[in-house]
């Protein structure tokens, strides 16, 4: 049975929707002053999450907590910034994966069927120390676990069995958690949500929260920075260009994933040509033809983007994993993220000096 | 095309009940076809029933029908936005093509279109003596191509998607390609709502890619203590590897087993305790330890090895395609004449494509062959053959017609 309290810890769950509902309210009923707790809950939960502060749930209120949240989510949809959605995102889900991890057995199956119609079972399997107790039915399983990319995750090195899969529970709490995520940001495509405005009513509560947003977003909303930031640049790009340096001649994929990543990174023809020079069979002009028809210049004048990471992973391009690559899905998000990392100076460049 | 060929696939559509042309949610799916002669494919098509469709087959009859593997909400709409997809069938397609078998030598040629220097057998990727890209292929195929094909569909089927994946028979339907491999749908609703990211990790599972031996099991407890790992009784890539090392050991000689673990002394080992390892293996639980000297690097090459076999030889990226167009069951391919057959599971061991997918049972035809390597469609053989008219049935006489290699004459 999930009791209130779980519902104040897990308020996606379909349990938590019926227990607003049953209050009657509207959105705008919040508004009024009786409610303001809730209100300034909801709005506590939004900035923490905006800073990257743990948002910890709070057991003292449940109901406040339960009727919080979707306020939260209705405030984080209607400040219209695409960061500031997936903020919030990760911060619930960061949260609940706290608690998931630590629930019992019983009860995690219970929210995974009602919070995502997953078909969880308890298991008994132990091999080699590693106990698996819970199995996950092989389709939930690659609803999520694609987004992560150690070779922990790939489905070819799990214990895969009549359709399930078998987990262990931090496993479990780890793909729910993400599903939470998942949930949240896929909402924001919606037509409804799109359209949403935040009611005039809850201005005053929402002031320190949109300064904060516009205060960040000015960077956030940025461009990668012109130019090519080497440091910024994913191990398996290091990796193609350390062979180019070596000579060694490339595979058509290889060629396709440097040549498109470094277009895209805003490195001119040149440059990218430049990269070839050391291959044994150089042709020049072949080379530059093929670059200007990737970048778009010459031929159907579309502009090709590298590989996903899963497709580099299937050509054997992928190399090793660090934190970053774990949370990515494309060579140029990696790339985005870490640029602007350095650019915030968050991340000290490594490296130093080039030799001429 | 010639008008025969056109008129024989009007005849095999008219004689065909509307249960032939059964495919699940026909009418969430859009239909494709290419005329004869036509190089445009008619796209974007839908029909509500297998009687219409049958209906449209015999009067515009095409060289090729195709549906897809996606159910749509419009699947008639023209832009792929605007179709609304619902989901898609989840789809292996073995074929002869990305198979190198031996015996494309003696019936397959490549023809390089830049230096025309040309050779026999399974095409290189790039032409061997100019380097250039341009290569053009005639290609046949034979009994032995088939049943190698047929193999890995019963590999993925009884090692893969029946015991790892639950997949139950009922939502399997197996079809000849109608030419030179088979296509498995697997129609489990579960499944249709799988992005192309969880459909490339079961291609990857199927096919061993980014497997690490390591994560199923082999491990050296406490730095210098022993070596455990999987038990050859385990279910899915835990017990595979362990029985496939066990085939492997038992099977290999000194050289292989030196190649692969790079080490000749290695290789010794294993070969003089062979009977011991194995016996260590097979007990429960088992023992790994006769193989604790030769270390977990070397072990894991040659699980690498052993594995092979047992890897699944598909086109993943018909797997990867949630909006794939396949060619649909029991029509007729017009490079062949040969039906893409419906088979059960139970055929398929017997099943031989040349003879059981043939559609023209009587008559004869005769035909000018300009080229043809050793050809057998049913009980009749012909070829290799160069420059002759002959008489042959009907169906060898429009295999080659279909494969471009001979016209009728009258
Ligand atoms: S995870 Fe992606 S970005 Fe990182 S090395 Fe692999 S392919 Fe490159
Ligand atoms: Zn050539
Ligand atoms: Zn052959």
């Amino acid at each position: 049975m999930l009791t209130r309290e779980d519902l104040a810890k897990y308020p996606f769950l379909r349990k938590a929707s019926s227990f607003i509902e049953g209050y009657g309210l509207t959105l705008r009923d919040l508004a009024a002053p009786e409610y303001s707790g809730i209100v300034r809950r909801a709005v506590e939960r939004v900035r923490d999450s905006i800073e990257g502060r743990r948002i910890v749930t709070d057991w003292k209120d449940p109901e406040t907590e339960i009727l919080a949240y979707p306020l939260a989510l209705a405030f984080a949809y209607g400040l219209k910034a695409g960061w500031v959605i997936r903020r919030f995102a990760t911060a619930e889900s960061k949260r609940c994966y706290e608690l998931l991890k630590m629930e019992d057995g019983q009860r995690l199956i219970e929210v995974a069927e009602d919070g995502f119609g997953w078909r969880l079972e308890q298991n008994d399997v132990n091999v080699e120390g590693r106990r698996f107790d819970f199995a996950l039915g092989v389709t939930e399983y690659l609803e999520v676990a694609p987004q992560f990319h150690s070779a922990n995750w790939k489905l070819v090195n799990r214990y895969l069995l009549r359709g399930r899969v078998h987990l262990k529970q931090s496993e479990v709490a780890r793909l729910l958690s993400e599903s939470v995520k998942n949930k949240i940001v896929k909402r924001a495509a919606a037509e409804e949500v799109r359209r949403f405005e935040v009611p005039e009513a809850f201005g005053l509560y929402l002031e320190e929260v949109r300064r904060l947003v516009e205060k960040k977003g000015r960077f956030y909303d940025e461009e990668a920075p012109v130019g090519l930031v080497e440091e910024a640049k994913p191990p398996c790009i290091m990796a193609i260009i350390s062979d180019l340096a070596a000579g060694k001649s490339l595979s058509h994929m290889a060629r396709f994933t440097i040549t498109t990543f470094m277009i895209n990174v805003g490195e001119n023809v040149d440059n990218v040509l430049k990269l070839f020079r050391s291959v044994a069979d150089f042709d020049e002009g072949k080379a530059r033809y093929q670059i200007e028809h990737i970048a778009g210049r010459i031929g159907s004048r579309t502009k090709y983007a590298p590989p996903k990471c899963d497709v580099l992973r299937s050509f054997g391009l992928c190399v090793g994993v660090n934190a970053l690559c774990e949370r990515v899905r494309h060579p140029l998000q990696y790339y985005k993220i870490r640029a602007r990392e350095i650019a915030r100076g968050a991340v000290r460049a490594r490296g130093g000096r080039k030799v001429a | 095309m010639h008008s025969i060929v056109v008129d024989e696939f009007r005849n095999y559509y008219s004689q065909l009940g509307s249960k032939d042309l059964e495919v699940t949610d026909l009418a969430c799916r859009e239909l494709a076809f290419l005329q004869f002669g036509e190089q445009m494919m008619i796209r974007h098509t839908r029909f509500l029933d297998e009687v219409s469709l049958r209906d449209h087959l015999i009067h515009k009859t095409p060289a090729h029908l195709y549906y897809s593997s996606a159910y749509y909400k419009e699947p008639q709409a023209p832009d792929m936005n605007r179709k609304g997809w619902l989901g898609a069938d989840l789809v292996f397609d073995v074929d002869a093509d990305h198979i190198p078998t031996t015996c494309k030598a003696d019936h397959d040629r490549w023809r390089c279109l830049e230096c025309g220097s040309e050779g026999a057998g399974f095409p290189p990727e790039s032409c061997l003596s100019c380097g250039r890209k341009r290569i053009e292929t005639t290609t046949w195929v034979c009994e032995k191509c088939l049943d190698v094909t047929k193999n890995e569909v019963l590999k993925l089927l009884d090692e893969y998607l029946i015991p790892d994946f639950g997949i139950s028979l009922n939502d399997v339907e197996i079809c000849f390609s109608g030419h030179r491999g088979y296509h498995l749908h697997v129609l489990t609703e579960s499944l249709r709502g799988l992005a192309s990211d969880g459909r490339r990790e079961i291609a990857d599972y199927v096919r061993g890619i980014g497997l690490d031996q390591r994560l199923h099991g082999f491990m050296v407890l406490n730095r210098n203590g022993p070596l455990i790992g999987p038990d050859i009784r385990d279910g899915g890539w835990r017990g595979r590897i362990a029985r496939s090392i066990y085939a492997y050991i038992s099977r290999c000689n000194v050289e292989d087993l030196r190649a692969v673990v790079g080490s000749g002394s290695a290789a010794d080992t294993i070969c003089r305790n062979k009977d011991r390892i194995l016996g260590g293996i097979t007990k429960s639980p088992p023992s790994w330890v006769g193989l604790r000297g030769v270390g977990i690097e070397r072990l894991n090459r040659i699980a690498g090895a052993s594995i092979k076999d047992i890897l699944c030889n598909i086109d993943e990226r018909v797997t990867l395609d949630t909006k794939r167009l396949i060619r649909y069951p029991n029509s007729l391919h017009g490079k062949s004449g040969l039906k893409a057959s419906r088979i059960t599971y139970n055929d398929l061991e017997k099943f031989d494509p040349l003879r059981d997918a043939v559609a023209f049972k009587d008559g004869e035809i005769k035909v000018y062959v300009r080229e043809a390597p050793r050809v057998r469609i049913g009980n009749h053989e012909i070829g290799p053959l160069k420059n002759v008219e002959v008489v042959v049935p009907k169906a060898l006489g429009i295999y080659l017609i279909c494969k471009g290699a001979a016209e009728p004459r009258s």
